[in-house]
């Protein structure tokens, strides 16, 4: 971390400078992240990107836990895209364990994954409407979004953790009534994603989004973007086609994927309004072509952890916001000895120091949507004592020190 | 003396009225955004409820201008308004007083932006300097498009004589001559700006600069600012409806509508512009940002403003 007060006098002595601290707490950011942004008027000058703020430990804790109530924990990772992370972790363990999934239960891990992707980019979609100060954009988006939660707790119960994963199969069956729900909505998921599509050529939407958090084909592939961000500077990879997991195997001649080269906000908004309908047509597929069969093993889920030997692996998906990434290693007794989970953002999240340099303050909420970024990786609390006038920095070991006094009777 | 004494008595009537546009133009927002809405009294229960919280004054604010500013901010834009209205109600009015009220809605837009820079915060500093360069942009339009009514003869800037004119040419203002239907438009087109709606909330963009001059207040003088803004858009809309679009003047009976009467359909009217200049734009459009925003003003409406002063001076 560099030395705050340094950084204070050396901005001090220029006074057309600004540091503006953007976050952790800021209405356009939904999880705290943190920029410090030096501004002369409205021109960004330069970036501090800070993470961070919402440290929970979940590597840690899946490490006393056994495979099965790993899972759960997970998925508790991310509200959006919780069925990538479960999907994730469980390709891993029944490739350690050897484990063969039923056609049928693949197909089934695939269609919810699709519908998320369609639920995540339509929340990304709003927030972006939301960022430019376009809040009708946001209220119809997330209106629309309604629909794919309503079929998720159709389908599994669930609004948001659809808890679909086990090891060895999925948990719900989809029975034939629901196909014809799923079809009914998708279509109206269609439509109102097609307006919506109009709304974002709207000239007062270009003029936010055009040009806006330029990132180069270049400067995306040094910096290992990821998913929709990479595909809007036109780095063309998809882990569904390049690496194809669950059903994505049979189906991975079935769906094109939408690569532009624009590069700034508004192509990376366009590849993900293009990926829901791609999205819409993959569930199409599946749905047509469902295989009959059993969605789970007949042996219990106990016993097939029991199973999986000691050995270890990397699973790879395409969540809607990219590739993430699961290391495991698995301790032969039921439990992990280490999970290592490296999210998309964590990828994209560099990219917006050079989106961000050159442009105005205006532009940064919008840029930082653009990536969608989802914050779930940290290690310290700042403490700001005014009265001293300090800045401290709580590492991670000081904070369990804390915890366990806290908790020690 | 007996009109300063009106004018005090309308305050409460002022502050009624805006707070209750404010409610109807917060509930057709949120209807035509697929929303039930907050119920049309919403605004006085935030007014009572802000009323009643603490006080916080932050340690880096200049703590005398900090507080005296939303006071004097929302004392000059009820004022504003209610000097048009007392005008409209008793019939009389001074020379020069639209240039007073117009000094009046300014000033306090002033003071919102004097008190949110006097708070230490930087994003205070951004929403001033926002707030500045909107000011310039659409203040000059708006002023020349009020002050080109003066071109005209048997026009002046005294506020009845414009209205007494409309009633005795029985025809709203703006389609009298071409030049008043340009100044018009361009009072209109300064409207969104004037009263810091979507695409023009640029100074208190929610989610750029976390409402800009606002961010410190909290409790009675968010309160206060809020009234400010909503009494200084009612009298905004009102002097609209009033000088560019009298609508009683069109009955035949004119004293036979009476002043309850006359006043309604002035209220009508300026809710019916309200909608349109205000309620309309910030739901079907995005923000701009400040230098789109100044090409704007200074392409179309100054523009507009100054053929309109080459069409009074022509005599159209």
């Amino acid at each position: 971390m560099t030395n705050g007060s340094d950084d204070a006098k050396e901005i001090k002595e220029d006074y057309t400078r600004f540091r503006v601290p953007f976050g952790p707490l800021h209405p356009a950011l939904k999880e705290p992240i943190s920029f410090r942004v030096v501004v002369r008027k409205e021109e960004i000058l330069d970036v501090d990107i800070r993470l961070g703020h919402v440290y929970r430990g979940i590597e840690a804790l899946a490490e006393n836990r056994n495979l099965v109530q790993a899972i759960y924990l997970v998925e508790r990772i991310c509200g959006i895209c919780s069925h990538s992370h479960t999907t994730c972790y469980t390709q891993a363990l029944e490739e350690i364990g050897g484990i063969q999934l039923s056609e049928r239960a693949l197909y089934l891990r695939t269609l919810i994954f699709e519908l998320e992707r369609i639920h995540s980019h339509l929340l990304i979609l709003g927030l972006i409407g939301y960022d430019i100060g376009f809040d009708t954009l946001f209220m119809f988006c997330w209106h629309v979004r309604e629909n794919v939660l309503d079929l998720f707790e159709e389908i599994t119960g669930n609004r948001v953790h659809h808890a679909m994963n086990t090891i060895g199969g999925v948990r719900w069956d989809l029975p034939h009534h629901l196909i014809e729900k799923v079809n009914v909505s998708l279509k109206k998921i269609e439509k109102s994603t097609k307006y919506i599509y109009d709304v974002f050529q709207d000239k007062t939407v270009e003029k936010r989004l055009c040009d806006i958090g330029v990132l180069s084909y270049n400067e995306a592939q040094e910096l290992c973007v990821v998913g929709p961000t990479a595909r809007g500077s036109g780095v063309n990879m998809d882990v569904r086609r390049d690496y194809p997991y669950a059903a994505y195997k049979e189906l991975k001649d079935r769906f094109s994927v939408v690569l532009r080269d624009g590069a700034d906000a508004y192509t990376r908004t366009e590849v993900r309004i293009f990926e829901i309908f791609e999205s819409i047509n993959i569930i199409r597929t599946i749905l047509d072509e469902l295989p009959n069969g059993s969605i789970f093993m007949e042996e219990s889920v106990l016993k097939l952890m029991r199973k999986i030997p000691e050995g270890e692996t990397v699973s790879i998906v395409e969540a809607p916001r990219g590739e993430l990434l699961y290391f495991v290693k698995t301790d032969g007794k039921g439990g992990l000895r280490r999970l290592k989970v490296r999210t998309p953002t964590l990828a994209n999240i560099l990219s917006l120091k050079p989106m961000l340099i050159g442009g105005e303050i205006a532009d940064i909420p919008v840029t930082v949507a653009s990536i969608d970024p989802c914050i779930s990786c940290a290690n310290r609390i700042t403490i700001v004592d005014n009265d001293q006038s300090e800045v401290r920095v709580i590492g991670l070991e000081d904070l369990r020190r804390r915890g366990r006094k806290q908790w020690t009777p | 003396m007996d009109t300063i004494v009106a004018l005090f008595a309308t305050f409460p009537i002022v502050f009624f009225f805006s707070l209750l546009f404010q409610g109807i133009d917060r509930k057709i927002h949120a209807r035509m955004q697929k929303r039930i809405g907050p119920p049309i009294i919403q605004p006085f229960y935030d007014f009572i409820k802000l009323f009643n919280k603490e006080r916080m004054v932050p340690v880096t604010a200049a703590s005398g201008i900090f507080t005296v500013a939303p006071i004097i901010a929302a004392t000059v834009s009820i004022l504003g308004a209610a000097i048009p209205l007392v005008n409209l109600i008793t019939g009389t009015s001074i020379v020069g007083d639209l240039i007073l009220v117009l000094y009046l809605l300014a000033m306090s837009s002033v003071m919102v932006m004097i008190g949110g820079s006097s708070s230490g915060n930087p994003y205070g500093a951004i929403g001033f300097s926002r707030k500045m360069t909107m000011m310039i942009a659409y203040e000059i339009p708006m002023l020349i498009s009020i002050a080109s009514l003066s071109f005209n003869p048997c026009f002046s800037l005294a506020y009845y004589d414009v209205v007494a004119t409309q009633i005795r040419m029985k025809s709203l203002l703006a389609f009298t001559r071409l030049s008043m239907a340009v100044a018009a438009t361009t009072f209109l087109l300064c409207m969104p700006a004037a009263a810091d709606a979507v695409p023009f909330d640029i100074s208190e963009a929610k989610t750029e600069i976390i409402h800009g001059s606002l961010i410190e207040y909290c409790g009675p003088y968010l309160a206060l600012i809020k009234l400010a803004k909503d009494a200084s858009n009612f009298a905004l809309v009102f002097l609209a409806a009033t000088l560019f679009f009298y609508v009683p003047a069109l009955f035949e009976g004119y004293v036979s509508l009476g002043l309850g009467g006359t006043l309604c359909l002035c209220l009508i009217t300026a809710l019916i512009i309200m909608l349109l200049t205000i309620t309309v734009p910030r739901t079907i459009f995005a923000r701009l940002k400040i230098g789109q925003a100044f090409k704007f003003y200074w392409l179309v409406p100054l523009a507009l403003s100054m053929l309109c002063i080459a069409l009074s001076i022509v005599g159209l």
